[in-house]
C-alpha cells in the first residue's frame, strides 16, 4: 500500500496568489489553495513523526484537505526526473523514522471557482511541462467519486535484462554506416539508441581501427568515440582547416592571440592557466587566482527551460570546482537570448501541428527561475548578467552561464592550477549517483506504477547534492594534507559526456585507464554499461586518489553526506580500458580515442549584408522618441531578474546590478572575492546580435570593444584585463555562415592583440537552428542571429577606484569621450522604425586603445565621478539612463558635434563613454586628456528635475523613468 | 574569551562571513559542519555564541529550515537546551531565522521546542534580494540590539514571511519581543508595502527573540552590510567623502549587531 501525504498551505500562500492571477488571464476569477503532496511506495511513511515533520502546524494542515473547490489540479514529475523535494523529504523520513525509502513530491491546486476544463488544461499547460511533467486534473464530482486525487509512484523500473556490451559489426557498405550513424546501434528488438552522429570520414577512420585490431567493436567502443569525437567535446569546426588557415580557427586566431599577447607582456603576463583546464585563470593578488568559465546550455533549455538553465548554471559551478585542484565559485554570471515575451509565434515540430515549441513567455520565465534556483541555493552571488532580445531566438533561445573561482596560488606546496593523475592512481567518483539522464537527448522507456507510457529524462541539476559535495571539497578536502602532500592529484567535473569524458580527459595525464564500470553507484537497476558510461548524471566530480589515500577519503565524504566510490584505475597502458564484472568491454589505443578523428578542411564564402541607407526624416518629437527607446525590450530595466539573484550573498558585493538611488539594471558589476585583500574583481560582456545582419565582423568588433569598454568604464585596471569568447552560430555546415564565422573570429583576433587583452577560455554552439514547421504545416527554419559573447574579467588594485553609472552631484560636468558618427545600421532606433540599414557601427580599436588608456589614469587617480559606456540605443539612452540612475536632470548642449540630431542621439558608435566630473577635479581630468580631441565637454549635471538637451529635448525625468521601467513591470 | 561555533551543511552558505563579522569584532570562533558537531555535541559548552548563518539548507525543501531544524531536534536537542539554558547568545540569520523558529526557539512563548510562528513564502511567491530598512523596538531587550536604532542591510529570501495569529502577535508585542520592523524612507512602519516589506510580513516584522532576547531570529542579513563598501549607497557615500575631503567609516550599521556581543561578554 501507498503512503500519500497532503499538507495544506494557509490561504494568503504566495504561490496560490501567483495561481490566481494565471487564471485571470485567462478570464477565470478563482480562489486557490496550494497543497504540498508527497507520497512514497509503502506504508512505511505512514507514521504521524514523519508528516509531522513535514509541515508547520501554525500555518500548515496534515491531511486536511478541504473540498469545496471545482477543480483539482495536481502537477507531479515523471519517473526518473530529478524530484529535489523528494530527495530531501526522502532524508528527512529516514531522520525522523531511521527508515529509507524514495519519497515523491508533487504539487496540487484547488480552484474554487467557475471554470471550463479547458481553462484549467490551459492553466496547466502554462504552468507545467510536458517533458518532464504530469498533470492530473479531475472535478470536484471526480474527486468525491475516485476519493482524492490518485497517488503516483513515478519509480523508474527498467528491464533487467540489460545487453553488457553488444558487438557491431563495422564491415559494412558506406550507405549502412551511415545508417548506423543517423539512426545509432540496434537493440535486440530491433529498436535504435539513438544518433551516433558522426560523419563519414570518422565513420572511415572508426572502421579501419578495428580492421587492424582484427575485431569487431563493442557498442560502448562506437559511443565512447562519438562521444569523444563530438563536435560538442571537440569543437571540430574551430579545429578544423578552414581555407588558406592551417590551424583552424581556435589556434590559428584565438589560441594565437592570447599566445602572442603573452609573450609581447613578458613579466607583466596575466595569464596563468589558458585554454588548458576547465576554465581559465588569471593573477588575482599574490595569494589568489582568479578562474572564469562561460557556457551555454541552449538545446537543453529551448525543451526545458528551467531544467536547462538550472543544468547550465550549476555545470558551469563545476568547472570552476574542476579548475586546478579545485577553484571556489564566487561570482555568478548569467546571459540569455529570448524572443519577446509578449509574442506568441506558432512553431511546431511535426507537420500535424500538434507539438508546438514552448512560447518565448515560459521560456524566459524557466530559464529565469532556472538560473535563480541554482545560483541562490548554492551560495553564489549572481551580480553580472543580461538579456537580449530578438525574435530569431524563438526556435533556440542562447542560455549563457558563468562562474568565476578563486583559487590559492599555492596548494599543499604545489601550484594550485596544476594537476596530473598518475598511473597507480585510483578513480574516485563523487556526489550523484548515475542515471539514465541525458543520454541521447535524454529519452528512455520507464514505467511509473499506474502510468503504461515511457517518459522522458531531461537533466534538471540538484544544487543542494552539489552544495554538500562542492563545501566538502573546496572548504575542507583541498586543504587536507599528510607527509606525502594533498589526498588526490587530480579533479575534473563531470559535464558532456559524463564519466567517458572525465576519465578519458585525465587519463591523458597517465597514459591510460582500466575502469570497473559495475563499481559505479546506479540511481536504479536496468542501465546497460554503455549508458553508465556516456550518462550525464549532474552533480559528479572525478578524481585521481593515490591508493593509500582512498578509504580516508570515501570516509570523509560520507561524513558529508556525499557519496563517494572507487571505480577503477588510472595506468600508464595506453589503453582506454572498461571492464564489467571482470569481462573486458571496451579497449581502445588512447592515441586513436583523442586523436584518431581525421581533419575535415572546411570551405568558406561570405557577403556582406544589410539594405540601402534609410533616408528618413527626423522624429516630430525627440521626447516621445527617447522615451519609446526606453521602452524597448533590449534597453527597459530588467530590475524584476536582478532582485530574483541573490547578489550580495557572500558579502562580496561592491557594484551591484542596480545602481544609483534611480535603481537603473547595468551590466556591470565588481566584487571583493576575498574579503581578506582589498582587490576588486570587474565584470561584463558585450554583444550584438543584430549587427551580424549587416556584418559580422562588425558584430565581433563591437561585442569585444563593449565587453573592454564597460570593465574600463567601472574603473578596471586596463593592464589586468582579460577575455571569454562564446560562439553561437547558426547552420555551420553552410560555407557562407563558416564565412561570417571568419570575419569574426579574424576580427576579435586583431582587437584582443591590440587591446593586449588574452582570451584566457571560450566555448562554442554552432548549431543553433530549429527545423521544424509553421502553423500551416510548412517547413521552416528559424536560425539564431550568429552571435558572439565577449565576457571581460579583469582586477583593480582597490575596490576604491570602482565607478558606478549615477552622476552624484548637481554641477558636474558632463564629458562625451569618443567619437559620435553616423551609425545607426542594425541600431536599436532602426528597428523601431522598421529598417535594418546599412551603417554598422565600426570599431576603431586604435583610437579606442588610446581613449582607454587615458580614461584608465583619471580612474586611478580618483579623477571620474560615474562613468557609462555607450550601448544599445546610443548616447540618448545613456543621458536617459544616466539621470534616471542619479536622479537628477542635465543640461546638454550638443551642438558642436556635427550630425542630425536624431544620428546623434541613438547612433550607436562604439568606443564611447559618458562620464561626470566633479568641478574641482575639471582641470586635472582635462590635462589628462590633453591632445585627445575626442573630449568633449556636452553639458552639466543640473539643479533641474529635466533631461534637457538643447534645441532637441526637453523631459522630465520621472517621465524617462517611467518609460524605463514600464516594459517589465509586471514581470 | 569569548568564542562562537558557526553551523555549516546541507546547503548553509554564510558561514564564512559570519564568522568574518565575529571575528572583525575581536570574538574567535569556529565553522563546524552540522554533522561534526552531531558526533560529538558537548563540544557546544566550550562556546558562548551559537550563530546559525544563512543558506539553503536542503534547498528549502519542504518549508525553510525545516528540515535542518527537524535534524537538530532529532540529534542534538538536548545539548541545545543545555546551551541556551546557560548565559549564552544566540543568532539565526535568513535561513538560520527560519531555522531557529521551526525550533521553536523564538518566540518560544511557552516552551522552547514548540512552534508559535511560521516563517514562509514571500507574498509574492517570489526571491527578493534588496536592500531595506529597519526601525529597532526600543521594547527589545535583546542584549544584540542594544542602542541601535534603525538598520540599512539587505534581505535575500523567498520565505521571509512571519505568519502566526492574533494571539500570539499580541504576545510577542507585549513581551518586546518583535525586535525589528521593516520602515519606509520616512522612517515610518511600511504596513505590508512592497518593496519596502519586501514579504508580505505581518505587521512588517523582520525580527524576533525569545523572551530572554538572547536568542535573535532575523531575516535581514546584518554580515552583509556590515563594511560601508558593501552598501547599495557605497558610490555615492565614497564621492561625497571624497568631495568632502573626509574619510568613509569602514564600518557600517549591521556591524552594530556583533558588537554587541562582543560587548555582552566584555
Amino acid at each position: 500500500m501507498h503512503t500519500r501525504i497532503e499538507i495544506l498551505a494557509p490561504t494568503e500562500d504566495g504561490r496560490a496568489k501567483n495561481i490566481e492571477k494565471t487564471l485571470e488571464t485567462l478570464g477565470v476569477t478563482a480562489k486557490v489553495r496550494a497543497v504540498d503532496v508527497f507520497s512514497t511506495e509503502s506504508d512505511a511513511a505512514q507514521k504521524d513523526v514523519f508528516s509531522r515533520s513535514l509541515a508547520n502546524p501554525v500555518t500548515q494542515k496534515i491531511n486536511k484537505t478541504p473540498t469545496d473547490f471545482n477543480w483539482a489540479l495536481e502537477i507531479g514529475f515523471l519517473a526518473g526526473v530529478t524530484d529535489n523535494v523528494g530527495h530531501t523529504t526522502s532524508e528527512l523520513l529516514e531522520l525522523a523514522t531511521g527508515y529509507g525509502e524514495e519519497c515523491y513530491s508533487s504539487k496540487l491546486y484547488l480552484i474554487k471557482g467557475d471554470a471550463a476544463r479547458e481553462k484549467i488544461e490551459e492553466l496547466a499547460r502554462i504552468i507545467s511541462n510536458k517533458l518532464i511533467q504530469r498533470i492530473s486534473i479531475k472535478s470536484h464530482d471526480e474527486y468525491m467519486s475516485d476519493g482524492g486525487m490518485d497517488t503516483v509512484i513515478p519509480k523508474v523500473r527498467l528491464s533487467d535484462n540489460i545487453s553488457v556490451a553488444d558487438d557491431v559489426n563495422l564491415d559494412i557498405a558506406d550507405g549502412e554506416l551511415e545508417e548506423l550513424s543517423r539512426y545509432g546501434i540496434a537493440n535486440k528488438d530491433g529498436t535504435k539508441r539513438g544518433p551516433l552522429g558522426l560523419p563519414m570520414p570518422y565513420l572511415k577512420a572508426i572502421q579501419s581501427y578495428f580492421k587492424d585490431e582484427g575485431r569487431k567493436a563493442t557498442d560502448i567502443e562506437l559511443e565512447t568515440l562519438a562521444q569523444t569525437w563530438s563536435e560538442h567535446c571537440k569543437h571540430t569546426i574551430f579545429a578544423s582547416p578552414i581555407d588558406n588557415v592551417a590551424d583552424g580557427h581556435y589556434k590559428g586566431y584565438i589560441k594565437r592571440a592570447t599566445k602572442e599577447i603573452r609573450a609581447a607582456r613578458g613579466d607583466d603576463d596575466i595569464c596563468v592557466s589558458v585554454f588548458s583546464d576547465n576554465a581559465g585563470g588569471i593573477i588575482f593578488d599574490d595569494n589568489y587566482l582568479i578562474t572564469d568559465k562561460v557556457e551555454t546550455h541552449n538545446s537543453p533549455s529551448a525543451l526545458d527551460p528551467f531544467g536547462g538553465a538550472i543544468t547550465g548554471i550549476v555545470g558551469v559551478n563545476r568547472d570552476c570546482m574542476g579548475f586546478g585542484m579545485g577553484a571556489k565559485p564566487v561570482v555568478n554570471r548569467y546571459g540569455f537570448c529570448l524572443a519577446d515575451p509578449r509574442k506568441t509565434p506558432n512553431y511546431f515540430r511535426d507537420k500535424s501541428c500538434t507539438d508546438a515549441l514552448l512560447p518565448p513567455s515560459n521560456i524566459m520565465n524557466g530559464v529565469i527561475a532556472g538560473v535563480e534556483a541554482g545560483g541562490n541555493c548554492s551560495g553564489i552571488p549572481t551580480p553580472a548578467g543580461f538579456v537580449y532580445f530578438d525574435d530569431r531566438f524563438a526556435g533556440k533561445p542562447l542560455v549563457f552561464v558563468g562562474t568565476v573561482g578563486l583559487i590559492p596560488r599555492e596548494i599543499n606546496g604545489k601550484p594550485g592550477h596544476e594537476k596530473c593523475a598518475l598511473a597507480g592512481d585510483k578513480i574516485v567518483v563523487v556526489g550523484g549517483r548515475v542515471g539514465a539522464d541525458g543520454i541521447h537527448g535524454a529519452t528512455f522507456s520507464s514505467v511509473a506504477l499506474d502510468e503504461g507510457s515511457p517518459a522522458t529524462a531531461v537533466q534538471i541539476g540538484d544544487p543542494i547534492t552539489q552544495k554538500k559535495m562542492s563545501d566538502a571539497i573546496i572548504k575542507e578536502l583541498r586543504g587536507f594534507s599528510d607527509e606525502n602532500g594533498g589526498w588526490y592529484n587530480a579533479i575534473t567535473d563531470n559535464g558532456a559526456g559524463g564519466l567517458s569524458s572525465s576519465v578519458g580527459e585525465m587519463a591523458e595525464g597517465s597514459g591510460g585507464f582500466h575502469l570497473e564500470l559495475e563499481k559505479v553507484p546506479l540511481k536504479y537497476a536496468g542501465l546497460s554499461p554503455w549508458e553508465i558510461w556516456i550518462s550525464e548524471s549532474q552533480e559528479r566530480m572525478t578524481f585521481a586518489v593515490p591508493e593509500e589515500n582512498t578509504d580516508k577519503m570515501v570516509e570523509f565524504f560520507a561524513r558529508r553526506g556525499v557519496e563517494a566510490t572507487v571505480i577503477g584505475t588510472y595506468t600508464d597502458s595506453g589503453r582506454a580500458v572498461i571492464s564489467w564484472n571482470g569481462d573486458s568491454i571496451m579497449d581502445l589505443d588512447m592515441d586513436f580515442l583523442h586523436d584518431g578523428n581525421p581533419e575535415t578542411p572546411l570551405k568558406t564564402t561570405f557577403t556582406r549584408g544589410g539594405e540601402i541607407e534609410p533616408d528618413l526624416s527626423e522624429p516630430e518629437s525627440y521626447e516621445v522618441a527617447l522615451s519609446d527607446m526606453l521602452k524597448r525590450t533590449n534597453i527597459a530595466s530588467k530590475e524584476f531578474i536582478a532582485t530574483q539573484y541573490d547578489h550580495n550573498v557572500q558579502g562580496s558585493a561592491v557594484l551591484g546590478p542596480l545602481q544609483g538611488i534611480g535603481r537603473v539594471y547595468a551590466e556591470t558589476s565588481v566584487s571583493r572575492p576575498a574579503l581578506d585583500s582589498s582587490k576588486g574583481v570587474v565584470l561584463s560582456q558585450g554583444l550584438f546580435p543584430r549587427y551580424s545582419d549587416i556584418d559580422t565582423a562588425a558584430m565581433a568588433a563591437a561585442g569585444l570593444d563593449m565587453a573592454v569598454r564597460n570593465a574600463v568604464a567601472a574603473g578596471v585596471d586596463f593592464t589586468q584585463l582579460a577575455l571569454l569568447d562564446n560562439f553561437c552560430w547558426c547552420s555551420s555546415d553552410e560555407p557562407e555562415r563558416l564565412g561570417q564565422l571568419k570575419r569574426a573570429v579574424e576580427v576579435i583576433y586583431e582587437m584582443a592583440v591590440k587591446y593586449q587583452t588574452p582570451f584566457i577560455s571560450g566555448k562554442d554552439s554552432m548549431f543553433n537552428d530549429f527545423k521544424g514547421y509553421d502553423e500551416n504545416g510548412e517547413a521552416i527554419k528559424v536560425s539564431a542571429p550568429p552571435t558572439l559573447l565577449v565576457s571581460s574579467i579583469g582586477v583593480m588594485p582597490d575596490i576604491k577606484h570602482s565607478i558606478s553609472i549615477a552622476p552624484k552631484a548637481a554641477g558636474d560636468l558632463v564629458y562625451l569621450l569618443g567619437t559620435t558618427k553616423d551609425e545607426l545600421g542594425a541600431s536599436e532606433y532602426y528597428d523601431e522604425l522598421g529598417h535594418l540599414g546599412n551603417n554598422v557601427p565600426e570599431t576603431d580599436a586604435h583610437q579606442n586603445l588610446r581613449l582607454y588608456k587615458l580614461y584608465a589614469r583619471c580612474s586611478r587617480d580618483l579623477l571620474i565621478s560615474s562613468a557609462m559606456a555607450v550601448g544599445y540605443g546610443g548616447l540618448g539612452v545613456t543621458l536617459a539612463k544616466k539621470a534616471i540612475a542619479g536622479g537628477f536632470g542635465m543640461d546638454i548642449d550638443l551642438s558642436k558635434l556635427d550630425l542630425r540630431a536624431d544620428k546623434l542621439l541613438f547612433s550607436e558608435s562604439t568606443g564611447r563613454i559618458v562620464v561626470t566630473v566633479a568641478p574641482q577635479n575639471k582641470k586635472a581630468f582635462e590635462r589628462n586628456f590633453k591632445g585627445f580631441e575626442q573630449c568633449h565637454m556636452i553639458g552639466s549635471v543640473a539643479y533641474s528635475e529635466n533631461l534637457f538637451i538643447r534645441d532637441i529635448l526637453n523631459v522630465r525625468v520621472e517621465e524617462l523613468e517611467q518609460s524605463y521601467k514600464s516594459t517589465f513591470k509586471d514581470y | 574569551m569569548t568564542k562562537v561555533i558557526v553551523l555549516s551543511g546541507y546547503g548553509l552558505n554564510c558561514e564564512e562571513e559570519t564568522l568574518h563579522a565575529f571575528n572583525h569584532v575581536g570574538i574567535e570562533g569556529n565553522i563546524r559542519h552540522i554533522n561534526d558537531l552531531i558526533e560529538s555535541p558537548k563540544e557546544l559548552e566550550e562556546y558562548q555564541i551559537l550563530a546559525v548563518p544563512g543558506g539553503f539548507s536542503y534547498g528549502d525543501d519542504t518549508g525553510s529550515g525545516n528540515a535542518f531544524a527537524q535534524k537538530i531536534k532529532l540529534a542534538l536537542w538536548d545539548e541545545l537546551q543545555a546551551f541556551i539554558s546557560r548565559d549564552t547568545l544566540t543568532i539565526g540569520i535568513c535561513n538560520g531565522c527560519q531555522i531557529l523558529v521551526n525550533l521553536g526557539l523564538v518566540p518560544a512563548l511557552n516552551n522552547y521546542g514548540e512552534r508559535d510562528v511560521a516563517v514562509t513564502h514571500n507574498e509574492s511567491a517570489r526571491y527578493q534580494c534588496r536592500w531595506i530598512d529597519l526601525k529597532i523596538n526600543g521594547n527589545s531587550s535583546s542584549p544584540w540590539l542594544k542602542d541601535i536604532e534603525t538598520l540599512h542591510v539587505p534581505v535575500a529570501h523567498g520565505e521571509g514571511r512571519f505568519m502566526m495569529d492574533d494571539k500570539t502577535l499580541e504576545q510577542l508585542q507585549s513581551n518586546g519581543q518583535i525586535s525589528a520592523q521593516y520602515i519606509n524612507d520616512n522612517g515610518e512602519f511600511a504596513k505590508g508595502e512592497f518593496p519596502v516589506n519586501p514579504n508580505g510580513s505581518i505587521s512588517d516584522i523582520a525580527a524576533i527573540t525569545d523572551k530572554t532576547g538572547r536568542i535573535l531570529a532575523m531575516m535581514p542579513h546584518p554580515e552583509r552590510g556590515m563594511f560601508t563598501w558593501q552598501r547599495d549607497d557605497y558610490h555615492e557615500l565614497k564621492d561625497a567623502a571624497q568631495r568632502g575631503g573626509s574619510d568613509l567609516f569602514e564600518e557600517s550599521e549591521g556591524m552594530e549587531i556583533f558588537k554587541n556581543a562582543a560587548k555582552y561578554f566584555s
